[in-house]
């Protein structure tokens, strides 16, 4: 049953991984997901993830410090059940250096910018070309533009976005943690997306 | 004695040489000189815009990191101003500079009227800069620069735009060094300049607050510990490779835990007591609390504290690991002004600068309530499931002991209360029924409610120096509002560094009264005991409280004190050894 772990481990050396193998899971059906979310400081990372999450949306803006874990369930329509461990990594600077510890091992990354920001759009690009580099072989990448309600102050076009996600391979999307727009289709995309454990 | 200067201080330091004083007297002058003009002002005083008692300004939560688009100022206007508004000091004179060494902190009690407003923890005012009168007009400022004159904090107003007044500060700090020495206060007026330097990394206060340069340097301590809190000491390496290296990037998101941090400067006696305070709780309920700490702390976790607000439950380190109090203090600074710690469990970076300054801890953070938190401390970076574990282990056993729930009702009842001290039986004077006493939930309906506790006891602030804890009193009636009780707490602060003074004292005991209070303070090789009375009350009579709560202490030292955690039992029997 490879279902324990939706990734696999990465023994190499160097910096450790943050991963959880210890309880296995219950059914063929589920599914468990090491998901990352990295971008710019002030983008909406934690937003979107407490909508997803809790239904709740803050408009108080509130600094991540170092990394959030939440978790979440979703039920597909296929009955798979995909159980989300999501890290809401801090956009600070100087926590860059330990985004590793948290992307290592995740099944899926979702690369978030600001669409009226043009600098958090090339931050996202500098987050993906880091997770090529050193993230998981096959890890699931989504761009997202977050934002979307803020159109009248749109300075990234949705073209731009979606021709630099479809070079690189990932899926793009556009959301408002703010009025939850496309916030659980943009997890079920993922949830589709996410490689099926081999039946045993 | 110089006749221009208003603020003479009691103890004047011996002259420096005749040649450094002649250049210390051209810094006088230029420090002064570099004022903008507000800074002289005489009426600063009535202003009502101490430290945290800001109304105006708007929410700045993420405000640092971001590109400024502001114009950068050449320099401060003052620069260029001459000083007829300053009556003190129109006409700087060598021995008006302050630059006293060591000693200097005056005595003073000048009541320093300020209003009572709640704390505005994302006001930072960041429309103002060093042009604008409101940002001179502040009384305390906190300014964090690098060596080569890059602003990196600043408590008042954007950084950014305070480039020119950052270069003034730096320009004055290595002015002193280049002449082989080191600047450690600088007098204009009723300002206290007051200068930390930390390596590549400057941090000045400015202040008109009447607190001793001891007091200020102390808190600038904690400003840098908790700069190092958020980025360990091998930041300085950044400035190895790049003098001209930005800073304040890396501090991007923790206004909010500086703001706060100066905030306490004002109300927690930690900050100036370098001591931790407990929540009062039955020992049975601290013992079943700490017995699961301990588990945890045995399977490989440095320390786990568990905390409620800025109250220490129980804590506890692996072998030989001990926490430093201001370590305590900092983190729970950091945990509680940092609000995503509240949503949901963090694994976070942290640093405890007393334990090793040059090193990361990672820290799991997860709140059972909004007041109740626990800290676990590891060197592993992967040890977040570990730790998630052991939290849940930690949660059974706190719902199962009722522990939170003591917790709550500890929060809002189990304060100490001057009013509820034990009567002395002998005493003919006592309005008290015994009964009433040692009952730390006992509310007392006396009259005595009105006008403080038995002797005319106000207040007071019980520390064990042995187990580097304190204990405070509530407030009562008389000092109920946040300006009264800010400047009770000036005054205790005073108290402390003329007490601790390493020039005149250490002192034993002192008595001393004005307008305000009557203050004593007493301390021993055991406990530090600081005390105010209301300004008329009788001197044997306080001295006769004063010994009545250290026995009041004892008596329920076992619920007000965390005993015998391996992080921090050094001697504690030895705690109660001769009173």
């Amino acid at each position: 049953m490879g279902c324990s772990s939706s990734v696999p481990a990465r023994s190499t050396g160097g910096l450790n991984t943050i991963s959880n193998d210890s309880s296995p899971a219950t059914d063929s059906k589920d599914l468990r997901a090491k998901l990352v979310l990295l971008g710019d400081s002030g983008v909406g990372k934690s937003c979107i993830v407490l909508r997803f999450v809790r239904g709740q949306f803050d408009p108080t803006s509130k600094v991540t410090v170092g990394a959030s874990f939440l978790s979440q369930t979703l039920a597909l329509e296929d009955s798979t059940i995909v159980k989300f461990e999501i890290w809401d990594t801090a956009g600070q600077e100087r926590y860059a250096a330990l985004a590793p510890l948290y992307y290592r091992g995740a099944a899926a990354a979702i690369v978030v910018y600001d669409i009226t920001s043009p600098e958090s759009f090339s931050k996202a690009q500098y987050w993906v070309k880091e997770l090529q580099k050193h993230g998981s072989p096959g890890i699931v990448m989504v761009l997202v533009g977050n934002k979307a309600d803020l159109h009248d102050n749109r300075s990234v076009s949705s073209q731009d976005a979606q021709d630099y996600a479809e070079k690189n391979n990932m899926f793009f999307i556009e959301t408002s943690a703010k009025t939850a727009d496309n916030i659980n289709q943009l997890f079920e995309e993922i949830a589709k997306r996410l490689p099926r454990p081999t039946a045993s | 004695m110089d006749p221009h200067n208003p603020n003479p201080t009691p103890t004047d330091a011996p002259s420096p040489p005749a040649e450094s004083a002649a250049r210390l007297a051209a810094l006088s002058l230029r420090g002064t000189r570099d004022l903008p003009p507000d800074f002289h002002t005489a009426e600063i005083h009535d202003l009502d815009d101490d430290d945290d008692d800001d109304d105006e300004g708007y929410l700045t939560a993420a405000s640092r990191g971001g590109s400024s688009t502001s114009a950068w100022k050449e320099a401060p206007e003052g620069l260029h101003d001459d000083d007829k508004d300053g009556d003190d000091v129109s006409q700087p004179s060598p021995s008006s500079s302050g630059y006293a060494g060591e000693r200097g902190s005056s005595l003073d009690d000048d009541p320093d009227p300020e209003p009572a407003q709640d704390w505005p923890r994302d006001k930072k005012h960041l429309h103002e800069d060093d042009a604008s009168s409101s940002w001179r007009k502040r009384k305390k400022h906190f300014f964090i620069l690098s060596n080569s004159g890059k602003p990196i904090y600043s408590r008042y107003g954007d950084e950014h735009k305070l480039a020119g007044f950052s270069a003034t500060l730096q320009a004055i700090i290595s002015f002193v060094e280049n002449s082989g020495d080191h600047i450690k206060f600088v007098r204009a007026g009723k300002h206290q300049i007051v200068f930390l330097v930390k390596g590549p990394i400057y941090l000045v206060c400015i202040s008109c607050t009447e607190e001793s340069y001891e007091g200020l340097r102390g808190q600038l301590e904690l400003m840098y510990g908790q700069l190092l809190l958020i980025l360990t000491k091998s930041v300085n390496r950044c400035f190895e490779k790049n003098p001209r290296f930005d800073m304040a990037t890396l501090l991007g998101g923790t206004d909010a835990v500086f703001q706060s941090l100066i905030h306490a400067f004002s109300w927690n006696p930690a900050t100036f007591l370098h001591a931790y305070t407990c929540l009062p709780l039955a020992q049975s309920t601290r013992q079943a609390a700490s017995a699961v700490l301990q588990d945890v702390a045995d399977s490989g976790v440095l320390f786990v504290l568990l905390m409620c607000e800025h109250k220490v439950i129980s804590l506890v380190g692996a072998q030989k690991a001990t926490l430093h109090p201001d370590d305590i203090l900092l983190l729970a600074n950091f945990i509680l002004s940092s609000e995503s710690f509240r949503t949901s469990e963090s694994f976070v970076p942290i640093c405890l600068p007393r334990y090793n300054p040059m090193a990361y801890l990672h820290a799991y953070v997860h709140f059972f309530d909004e007041h109740t938190y626990v800290a676990l401390l590891t060197t592993r970076s992967d040890a977040f499931y570990d730790l998630k574990d052991s939290r849940a282990r930690i949660q059974n056993v706190l719902l199962k002991s009722n522990v939170l729930i003591e917790v709550q009702r500890s929060l809002h009842e189990n304060a100490l209360c001057v009013e509820d001290l034990p009567t002395d039986p002998s005493s003919q004077s006592a309005s008290h029924p015994p009964e009433s006493s040692r009952d730390m939930n006992s509310q007392s309906l006396s009259s005595e409610m009105a006008i403080g506790g038995p002797g005319g006891l106000w207040h007071f602030i019980y520390k064990s120096v042995y187990l580097d804890q304190f204990v405070s009193s509530e407030f009562p009636s008389p000092i109920s509002n946040k300006k009264q009780q800010k400047r009770l707490y000036k005054a205790y602060q005073k108290l402390y560094a003329s007490m601790h003074d390493k020039a005149t004292g250490p002192h034993k005991t002192q008595y001393r009264r004005d307008e305000d209070y009557v203050l004593f303070c007493w301390i021993t090789q055991d406990f530090e005991l600081y005390a105010a009375f209301n300004p008329l009350a009788d001197k044997t009579q306080a001295i006769k409280m004063c010994n009545r709560v250290c026995q009041w202490v004892r008596d329920l030292e076992n619920e007000i004190f965390v005993y015998g955690e391996s992080a921090l039992s050094w001697q504690y029997h030895r705690c109660w050894g001769g009173i």
